[in-house]
């Protein structure tokens, strides 16, 4: 017994779990046991490293509860070490997969604490480098969500994208995935004279091979729509309480996009649609995904098209010494509500940095939802949150 | 020379030198498979596949096979030892076994049984006591997961595998492989393809249920139970089963050439080439690999009570239906 | 079955925001900053002021929580979002070293994962939660939280010498 579990008056074992440890011998209504198994966190098709105990009745899942902190870093506690711009490398390591939201988000933190003047192109780059990020995240997790349905081959055409883009950001930023691009008070560099036409080339070839490469070879098939469709369905209340943002939630029906309810950046100026689904299974974020690549290429082209001359870095300090109080920074990542919540004591580390991570949240779903569904169904409702390993483990 | 000659044709002799020359061909055809499979995969998702060792790849079976041979056998601490390293083996006996009733060419044949049919049916159902003993010996959960799901499944396709079987057998009145081709005859129209057109879909849909092939591999399932009943094995025994899967897969091909296309019946009269037909058997059961391999890479997997569903309620009846349709044709047209 | 979000002024329903913790439990010092409504309340009526925002103002959204060690007492903010533009951020203190606090886990689900994970990183103990273990440490051997500011790493630096 541990010092803190005497103070928390109720320590109880999630539900059934407590039965069984109660009634040792607990046996279903066919005299037969219940099989436990684990899965993770070195299965190969584990996003991660995810543990899943699990309890089976034949191949229906009875229990599912997720263990984290395989990847556990204390990146919060890290950040509490570092001055005010060393935290931005720190938070590409969070979500690796789209990790210009993280940045974009520490540093929209880290702004609402200077009160700094952005320079209107760097805002311009910020958004265009997340909405590509949001392209090169959005379309390999269709991929692995084939991946985990059992199609290998479409994987492989969603990376060629995602090279694709990644070479677009090592022209701009240096790094084809730990960036350190968005800094406190603009980006670090100009974009290259050659790369607004390069990005622009790509989108146009982009949109001529969506339709066939990532919808005509996989929305039609009939495997792919019996194994996803009412798999993982929730209602809209269900993915409300469940705290779900993202995707996920807009699956089920509910209009909720950070970009356009808590504008940030340029987002105002730009036009996009939120996408919205009914079904909220897992087919329905696969069509979602779909349509929110489409969108992001039509704000990439509006950037483009909008991009101001001028600076790129705002007139800031060397040392970054923020006034007291709370910074928060509140962007759509392709996973969700990314937010960082800054609390500064007027040095110039920040006192406290805590994040809000789209996979860490998303994935309370899987003890609610799991249960009662086959096996094989875990792993395309893990394709339906899409969580990232480095996000939920911090 | 002659004696020599005699001496090879008498029968046990005869006998253990064509076995011996199927086993050969077998282990060299799994070789090629895994290679062709690689390739395939590989030019069907945008790459090269294996083009390192000797020309274009060519030698990399041969590689592979070193580097199983070399690698240490683990088997797990609390496995049932005798039923974890009898499965490879129950799974490879089938696979090869098989093959001694196929005709390869006019004459080519291990054993003109005249049970041929029957022989190919009892055979393959017994890999699934591989597969279940696999799972079983393993002491895995996912192992056991992927035995049990490996033993339904192939059990319940045993049922439309047969049943597609029994218009030929009606259309041909003879058990014997040697017979059915020889019904053919050496136009394509007049193959059975056409005439058991329903029977041709559902046995190669059972085909490759039966040879655990997406979009049937649930007993692999690699994304939910990482390779199913052989995950625990590894070097020489799971080549060994691996060697099995793709001989079998290879025997599947060979058995739905023999039965719906032909067997090595040249696809036209004057493309007879006597003695050397194998060649037309060679292609037909190429062509039927590549589509297996082209399937396994474009599709998702079924999950179980789907497969069960589309086994049961569609295969079959498709099945019976179709055998009272040719019934009734053979009662209105006889001969 | 849709879910309503609300709809209409921002300003406006921030107002009825604000009326409706005032009225319900008389917290005069709360204030609108922006599209912010500013909260404190005292570590009892957490449950009671959420409770609130959720059933009567219809609040759908607990994005997160966030507890600061302020070495002495705890600052537990709950950031709330009504999903169209407005939100809630509910503060309250701790004092001493070892926190207790209702949680709020009947009121909004999502937050079960969000008190583990403050119970990880700091001790709180959210009392009547259902499910409270470690997300990320050893769930046994391990006695420390690593995010209280008493737990001290090897790194510590200073950036004193800078300038």
């Amino acid at each position: 017994m541990l010092k803190d579990e005497k103070r928390v008056e109720s320590i109880t074992l999630s539900g059934r779990e407590s039965v069984r440890l109660a009634n040792p011998d607990v046996r279903d209504e066919f005299g037969l046991e219940t099989l436990d198994m684990n899965m993770g966190p070195q299965h190969p098709a584990m996003h991660g490293l995810l543990r899943l105990i699990l309890e089976l009745d034949g191949e229906t899942v009875v229990r599912c509860d997720p263990v984290m902190g395989y990847l556990h870093r204390c990146q919060e506690k890290i950040a509490e070490n570092r001055m005010y711009p060393a935290v931005i490398p720190l938070t590409d390591r969070l979500d690796y997969f789209a990790n210009m939201h993280n940045e974009h988000g520490y540093v929209l933190a880290v702004e609402d604490l200077l009160d700094v003047e952005i320079p209107p192109r760097a805002e311009y780059i910020r958004v265009l480098m997340c909405e590509l990020m949001r392209l090169a995240s959005h379309i390999p997790s269709l991929g692995f969500l084939m991946l985990e349905l059992g199609a290998f081959t479409p994987i492989l055409y969603c990376f060629r994208e995602r090279e694709r883009i990644q070479t677009i950001f090592e022209a701009v930023t240096g790094a084809r995935m730990m960036f350190h691009y968005i800094r406190i008070g603009g980006v670090k560099a100009d974009l290259p004279p050659d790369i607004p036409q390069k990005i622009w080339d790509y989108i146009e070839g982009l949109e001529q091979r969506f339709q066939s490469d990532f919808v005509d070879l996989i929305q039609g098939n009939e495997i792919f729509i019996s194994r996803t469709r009412g798999v993982g369905t929730m209602s809209q209340e269900k993915a409300l309480e469940m705290g779900l943002t993202g995707p996920p939630l807009r699956c089920t029906g509910v209009d909720f996009d950070i970009r356009r309810d808590y504008p940030y950046s340029i987002y105002p100026e730009l036009e996009f649609d939120v996408i919205t689904d009914q079904a909220g299974d897992v087919e329905a974020s696969y069509r979602v995904r779909i349509a929110e690549a489409l969108q992001s290429i039509r704000l990439i082209k509006q950037c483009l098209e909008k991009m101001p001359e001028g600076e790129v870095m705002g007139d800031l300090g060397r040392r970054l010494r923020p006034a007291e109080g709370d910074g928060f920074g509140r962007v759509e990542s392709p996973r969700g509500e990314f937010s960082v919540h800054v609390v500064s004591d007027g040095s110039d580390t920040p006192y406290r940095v805590h994040y809000r991570d789209p996979s860490f949240c998303n994935m309370q779903l899987l003890q609610e939802v799991i249960p009662g569904h086959y096996l094989p169904d875990i792993m395309p409702i893990m394709g339906l949150i899409d969580p990232v390993s480095g996000g939920w483990d911090k | 020379m002659q004696t020599v000659l005699n001496l090879l044709e008498m029968e046990p002799i005869r006998f253990f030198i064509a076995f011996g020359a199927i086993l050969f061909l077998v282990l060299n055809l799994a070789a090629i498979l895994v290679m062709a499979e690689r390739k395939v995969a590989g030019y069907i998702q945008l790459r090269y596949g294996p083009n390192r060792v000797g020309w274009r790849g060519i030698l990399q079976p041969l590689a592979d096979i070193i580097k199983l041979f070399t690698k240490e056998n683990v088997a797990p601490g609390r496995a049932d030892l005798w039923i974890f390293l009898g499965a490879p083996i129950a799974l490879f006996i089938p696979a090869v076994l098989v093959w001694i009733v196929i005709p390869f060419a006019p004459g080519a044949v291990v054993a003109d049984l005249n049970v041929a049919i029957l022989f190919f049916v009892g055979v393959t159902s017994i890999g699934a006591l591989g597969v279940i003993m696999a799972g079983y010996g393993s002491r895995s959960s996912f192992s056991l997961l992927g035995a049990l799901r490996g033993a339904a499944q192939m059990i319940s396709y045993e049922v439309p595998l047969i049943l597609s079987l029994l218009g030929i057998v009606m259309l041909t009145g003879s058990l014997s492989l040697v017979d059915v081709v020889n019904a053919q005859g050496d136009t394509f129209w007049s193959w059975y393809f056409l005439p058991q057109f329903p029977m041709f879909i559902v046995f190669y849909i059972a085909g490759l249920a039966e040879v655990k092939r997406v979009p049937f591999d649930l007993p692999e399932g690699e994304s939910e139970i990482v390779g199913g009943f052989m995950i625990e094995y590894s070097g020489m025994t799971w080549a060994l089963i691996q060697a099995a899967e793709f001989a079998s897969m290879g025997l599947m091909s060979a058995i739905t050439t023999t039965l719906f296309l032909g067997g090595w019946q040249p696809p036209l009269p004057f493309l007879d080439l006597g003695q050397f037909n194998w060649f037309w058997f060679g292609i037909k059961t190429a062509l039927i690999m590549f589509t297996f391999q082209w399937i396994r890479w474009s599709m998702p997997r079924l999950r179980m009570d789907q497969l069960m569903d589309f086994g049961w309620k569609i295969l079959v009846p498709a099945c019976l239906i179709w055998l009272f349709v040719t019934a009734g044709v053979m009662l209105i047209i006889p001969g | 079955m849709a879910v309503t979000l609300p709809e209409g002024d921002l300003q406006t329903r921030l107002e009825s925001y604000l009326d409706g913790f005032k009225n319900r439990h008389g917290l005069e010092e709360s204030v609108v900053e922006g599209n912010v409504v500013r909260v404190a309340v005292e570590p009892g009526f957490v449950p009671a002021v959420l409770a609130t925002a959720r059933e009567a103002l219809g609040i759908m959204h607990l994005a997160f929580i966030t507890v600061v060690d302020r070495m002495g007492s705890f600052e537990v903010h709950y950031e709330l979002l009504d999903l169209r533009g407005g939100i809630v951020r509910v503060k309250t203190t701790i004092q001493g070293e070892e926190p207790v606090i209702d949680t709020v886990t009947n009121i909004y689900p999502t937050a079960n994962w969000h008190e583990r994970e403050a119970y990880d990183m700091f001790g709180v103990a959210f009392k009547g939660h259902p499910d409270l273990r470690r997300t990320y440490m050893w769930q046994d051997h391990f006695d420390h939280h690593p995010l209280l500011k008493s737990f001290e790493i090897s790194t510590r630096r200073t950036f004193e010498g800078l300038r």
